[in-house]
């Protein structure tokens, strides 16, 4: 046996006799996991569903595209997203500032005579700042509502013009001789409406492309799979990172001291404790991610992929805190240093926030986080895709901070 | 003629503005037993680290069996070494770190393991052998590091400090070990700082202070160094200046100031009948003596008078 492998050895011999740091590390992320899973999913697994976005609705206008767009909302599927509460402008403002509601949609005054007229107006939404996604799919609804109406206007322009014409009448003013022509102008286009909206014309279907022989399973969103490679990089750092530490106790006991005057050399050390922090971060990562397919139905995707994807991940992990131990001038110093380097990769790296809620100024920071690379990675696996880019980053970054890993600590070893 | 098996010259080495060694030279026969005595400080455990080659940036040479310690990595492997720290696995048990630390000699696990547990029979571990280390006391623990700096069978061993923190029944074990290493043919350089360590297992003591050897021999060659004096230890509650300058008013005929520091001094007389006098001048000076002891020559004798201080100072 060479002697990199009898460190290797002892060095997994001493986790397994003592394997409660390493069980902790790994419970603890299964545990948020499933924690903040349920919370975000109490059917823990299924089709993830939103809560009704809370919409208030004022309405300057009170004609019939106002109406219109008001009866939108009580359609069956909308009133499930929406629960749309019609106020006044004032009352609107006070609610809005209280944070009641997520967005105010507001109908300008004139709306529908300005539709009929073909003349530019707007919708306004106003957005609750204190939360980021469900104002910005109520503002995505009323823009497409807006592209909606915007082409009803432009195509039926004439009849919105005869319908508009015969809402300003007197009830005693209309005869039976003048209407006909409008009510049958209005019957046509019913009927060409109802033709054209129900059933729908035009449909959208999804579908998933399956290989030859293969049946298609239906594939819903399971939050599991998006909570738990963030957590699974940041406690699989904090384990690297404390069998690297190892390096600062050795040296401290002078256990280093001894095996340096064996015939172990420095660059035989190295390799071991390098080698050892990658063999341990790619085992608990693969127990993590078993548990989590067992625990929480996750589908990781294709096999090789993800092997390959955890392999480069933990080599950098290792190198990286390799080299790190080569600037540390003790073990207390690795230990201050250590802890606040993993939280920070972990806040700008996407494991405390999706990378999507990061502010946009400070996104570009996620490039230089392994946390990025092995989440975006396990997305992109899971998705059916494959994260080249991970793999170049972080094979091509790990062995440079190996290669300098190896250096520094061979003169910092030697003295 | 006894072959050296270790011949050091003129070893120097400074951290900064600090001399650790000056010109430290010294010889070592097989199956000798050298004591290195020496208050804190006095270059000891940097002695132990050039020799195992985990300090450099030296002058002089080093010859290890007649070749150049340095030259041959593999002579290094001839040396077995036990620091001072309890440098193995407290999550391994004894039998399990003797077969790692071995391991890293490439030693045949057949044979390795052999020799693991004939060291756990001489270390008087083998009935703990399997038990985790942490359950083991501070004594067992310092013969277990013994025990690993031997399993490769080493020519000469080289102990840092090795009964530091122990009580004296394990500190006799030890003492015994390092004893009947030197009979099996097995040379060995311990450093401490107790005297009676010394006395008790070393056929050779060696007396170092400020990175130099002061003094070197047998037990009887270096009390020869004091001769046939009465050695007078007078402590209490008074200053080094103080004692001094009472003592220079007494007319001090055939006594030698040892040392003088705050609380203690040591006085050596070439006549026990000049003691009582001595006595009377400090009563009548009012100097605070709360304690006198009349010791025979020994070696914390030879050590004050070669270094001026005591081992505790």
């Amino acid at each position: 046996m060479s002697r990199t492998t009898l460190i290797i050895k002892n060095d997994i011999k001493r986790r397994l006799k003592a394997p409660m740091a390493t069980i902790l590390f790994l419970i603890i992320p299964l545990a948020m996991t499933a924690l903040i899973g349920m919370i975000f999913d109490p059917g823990s697994g299924g089709e993830t569903k939103l809560p009704p976005i809370q919409l208030l609705l004022v309405d300057h206008d009170k004609e019939l595209a106002s109406k219109f767009l008001i009866g939108a909302f009580n359609q069956k599927e909308v009133k499930d997203m929406f629960q749309v509460t019609t106020v006044d402008a004032a009352s609107g403002e006070q609610l809005m500032k209280k944070g009641k509601a997520s967005a105010m949609l507001v109908i300008p005054e004139h709306f529908s005579d300005d539709l009929a007229d073909q003349k530019p107006t707007a919708l306004e939404v106003v957005k609750n700042p204190s939360e980021e996604f469900l104002p910005g799919v109520a503002e995505e609804f009323a823009a497409t509502m807006a592209v909606g109406l915007s082409a009803v206007a432009q195509v039926f322009a004439d009849e919105l013009k005869i319908i508009k014409s015969a809402s300003q009448l007197e009830l005693k003013d209309i005869s039976i001789a003048q209407m006909t022509p409008f009510l049958e102008m209005a019957r046509v286009k019913i009927i060409a409406l109802q033709s054209y909206l129900s059933p729908l014309l035009l449909q959208l279907k999804a579908s998933t492309t399956t290989k030859p022989g293969e049946t298609a399973a239906p594939k819903g969103f399971n939050i599991f799979s998006y909570i738990m490679p963030g957590m699974l990089i940041m406690f699989l750092l904090f384990i690297v990172e404390a069998f690297m530490r190892e390096i600062q106790n050795e040296r401290a006991d002078g256990k280093i001291r001894r095996m340096m005057f064996s015939p172990l050399s420095t660059r035989e050390l190295i390799t071991a404790r390098l080698f050892g922090g990658w063999l341990l971060g790619v085992l608990v990562c693969f127990l993590a991610m078993g548990v989590g397919t067992l625990l929480f139905g996750i589908d990781w995707g294709n096999p090789l992929l993800v092997f390959l994807l955890v392999l480069v991940s933990c080599f950098w992990c290792a190198a990286f805190f390799g080299m790190l131990n080569a600037f540390f001038k003790n073990k207390n110093q690795a230990g201050a240093f250590a802890s606040p380097i993993i939280l920070v990769f972990a806040a700008f790296g996407g494991s405390m926030l999706p990378l999507e809620q990061i502010p946009q100024g400070m996104r570009w920071l996620a490039q230089f986080t392994v946390n990025n690379w092995f989440i975006t990675g396990c997305r992109t696996i899971i998705d059916g895709g494959v994260p080249y880019l991970s793999f170049t980053v972080l094979s091509v970054s790990g062995l440079v901070f190996a290669g300098v890993a190896m250096v520094a600590l061979q003169r910092r070893l030697s003295t | 003629m006894q072959q050296k098996i270790l011949e050091i010259k003129n070893l120097s080495k400074n951290y900064g503005e600090t001399v650790a060694l000056a010109n430290f030279s010294l010889d070592l026969e097989k199956g000798e037993v050298l004591g290195l005595l020496g208050p804190n400080g006095a270059g000891k455990t940097t002695l132990i680290s050039i020799l195992s080659g985990t300090l450099r940036g030296f002058t002089g040479s080093v010859m290890f069996k007649g070749q150049d310690l340095f030259a041959d990595r593999n002579l290094r492997n001839l040396i077995g070494i036990v620091p001072q720290e309890m440098a193995f696995y407290e999550d391994l048990n004894a039998l399990e770190n003797l077969m790692f630390w071995g391991g890293l000699y490439a030693i045949p696990e057949k044979e390795l393991k052999k020799r693991a547990r004939e060291l756990l029979v001489v270390v008087e571990l083998s009935s703990r052998a399997k038990e985790p280390i942490k359950k083991f006391s501070g004594g067992m623990k310092r013969r277990l590091n013994i025990a690993i700096g031997l399993i490769h069978k080493p020519e000469l061993l080289l102990l840092d400090e090795p009964t530091v923190g122990i009580d004296v029944q394990a500190k006799v074990s030890i003492l015994d070990i390092i004893h009947g290493l030197g009979q099996q043919g097995t040379s060995v350089v311990f450093t401490t700082h107790q005297l009676a360590e010394v006395e008790q297992s070393c056929s050779r003591i060696a007396i170092m202070d400020k990175g130099t050897i002061l003094a070197q021999g047998t037990l009887a060659e270096l009390i020869r160094i004091v001769g046939e004096k009465e050695i007078v230890e007078v402590s209490g509650e008074f200053s080094a200046d103080a004692f001094s300058a009472i003592i220079r008013r007494s007319d001090g005929n055939g006594m030698e100031i040892l040392s003088v520091a705050d609380h203690r001094a040591h006085l050596a007389f070439a006549d026990s009948e000049r003691i009582p006098a001595m006595m009377q001048h400090l009563f009548k000076h009012h100097l605070p003596i709360a304690d006198l002891k009349i010791k025979s020559p020994n070696l914390e004798a030879v050590f004050l008078k070669m270094t001026g201080r005591s081992l505790r100072d």
